[in-house]
């Protein structure tokens, strides 16, 4: 679970920096992938614990620091993320890379529009088409990213000893609330 | 039967949880000066030297790029002429590159002469993480004097006010960022209003009545009565007023003065501005 820990912890530390450095250096404009939200859902896919949850946390928190003025914004996000991969996840047979874009995909529409609303209002919503131009591009360059992502993850993992590539974690077996 | 539930519901459970406490720090409004955003202080001072050196990464990267496209065109040259062309185009490309920082100081400088008052110039080395907001990093922190709420300008105009610092890295909140929002008036005809940025580009000025004399094209300047920015600083010009509709003030939209995506050095301002008192707007 340590090594989890850190793996998530130097992944997300990475994205931050490549988050807040790619747009200043390439003309992206709205279209930044969001990467953490692809590890909040990684997490959500394929570890199911409360520590899982808690990274998700913490991960949301840590873009708190580096965007927006309310802390807290992106903690809650990034946990309902979590909170809903790990939903889906549970509830299919199957979870491989098309689900994991299609999670990306919807996390970052729920994320984006979420933190909108609550920011804002609904009167940040007020020049809709653009503003889903924007949300949809932005969505779906992370979900072109997620298999990146995922594969990059998977293989750190088996290098860790952490998983097997692809499959879900299975607690099942345990018995403490935090693994 | 009860522990049961709690095993297997732990991770909706505890998601719940942790959702209560960011709605929880969402509503009592923790913002970035207070001391639960500290831990959020320390992250930027560990990306802030990763920011630093990715910064002269891809600067290096972006002169190798060029190096190579003077290549390809001179290939046919001789060995001599080719060695020596590369060599002539690296030192131009850094001779220009220093001279447009040099020019972009110069600006800084010569508007910190202009304003009267201490101010210290810092590089642009990220942006936001997410892109919905509108902040910069910026290379200078608290070692360099710099605190919450000091305002920052460049040669171009108003750019913003700092939000959060750390050691040697802060965080400016942009003028149209939709969370910012500053006391203004328009230059020619004195009107005043509240200056704000919108989700979607731009800025408005808010809270100009119907029957206030207010033109596009007309200069928007700062007050200086919200106490972070000097009065007079311009913040943009007018682009669209709107006096159809219902309502007791019409739709002034606000072009910035500042070109946000071409920042790269700007000027924090140390010194409090002057206090100035209001007067009462006919």
């Amino acid at each position: 679970m340590v090594r989890l820990v850190l793996l998530f912890a130097f992944a997300t530390l990475v994205a931050l920096a490549l988050q807040t450095m790619l747009p200043y250096w390439l003309p992206l404009g709205p279209y930044v992938p969001d990467l953490v939200l692809i590890l909040a859902v990684d997490l959500g896919m394929r570890h199911h614990s409360a520590v899982a949850a808690l990274m998700a946390f913490v991960m949301g928190y840590a873009i708190d620091a580096l965007s927006g003025t309310q802390i807290g914004l992106n903690a809650f996000m990034i946990t309902l993320v979590f909170l809903l991969a790990y939903e889906l996840s549970s509830q299919l047979l199957v979870t491989n890379v098309v689900v994991g874009m299609l999670a990306v995909f919807v996390g970052v529409m729920i994320k984006d529009l979420g933190s909108i609303v609550i920011n804002s209002g609904f009167s940040g919503l007020a020049n809709y088409p653009a503003l889903m131009r924007d949300l949809l591009g932005q969505a779906a360059v992370s979900a072109l990213l997620a298999p990146v992502v995922f594969a990059a993850m998977a293989r750190s993992k088996k290098m860790l000893g952490l998983l097997a590539t692809g499959r879900r974690e299975d607690n099942s077996t345990g018995k403490r609330w935090l693994t | 039967m009860n522990s049961s539930f709690l095993w297997r519901n732990r991770v909706v459970l505890t998601s719940g949880l942790l959702l209560l406490l960011s709605a929880h720090m969402l509503t009592t409004g923790v913002r970035p000066r207070d001391p639960a955003a500290r831990p959020g202080e320390a992250l930027m001072g560990v990306l802030s030297p990763v920011q630093s050196a990715s910064a002269h990464l891809v600067e290096a990267a972006h002169d190798f790029w060029h190096d190579y496209l003077a290549l390809v065109e001179v290939q046919r040259e001789n060995q001599r002429l080719h060695a020596e062309l590369s060599r002539f185009q690296n030192e131009r490309a850094r001779l220009a590159e220093l001279e447009t920082e040099n020019r972009h100081l110069s600006e800084l400088l010569d508007l910190r002469e202009a304003l009267g008052m201490r101010a210290v110039a810092a590089n642009v080395i990220g942006s936001d993480a997410t892109g919905l907001s509108r902040t910069f990093i910026l290379s200078a922190g608290t070692r360099n004097g710099l605190n919450a709420g000091m305002a920052v300008l460049s040669n171009q105009g108003v750019v913003g006010k700092l939000i959060a610092t750390s050691g040697s890295s802060s965080r400016v909140l942009l003028i149209d960022d939709h969370n910012a929002a500053l006391d203004a008036f328009d230059q020619r005809s004195r009107v005043r209003g509240i200056v704000a940025g919108v989700v979607d580009d731009g800025l408005t000025m808010k809270y100009v009545g119907r029957s206030s004399d207010v033109r596009v094209g007309d200069a928007v300047v700062t007050s200086g009565l919200d106490g972070t920015f000097p009065r007079g600083l311009l913040i943009g010009e007018v682009s669209r007023v709107e006096r159809q509709g219902p309502g007791l003030f019409v739709n002034v939209s606000v072009a910035p003065a500042v070109d946000f995506r071409r920042l790269e050095q700007v000027l924090v301002v140390t010194d409090p501005p002057p206090r100035i008192i209001a007067q009462d707007q006919d």
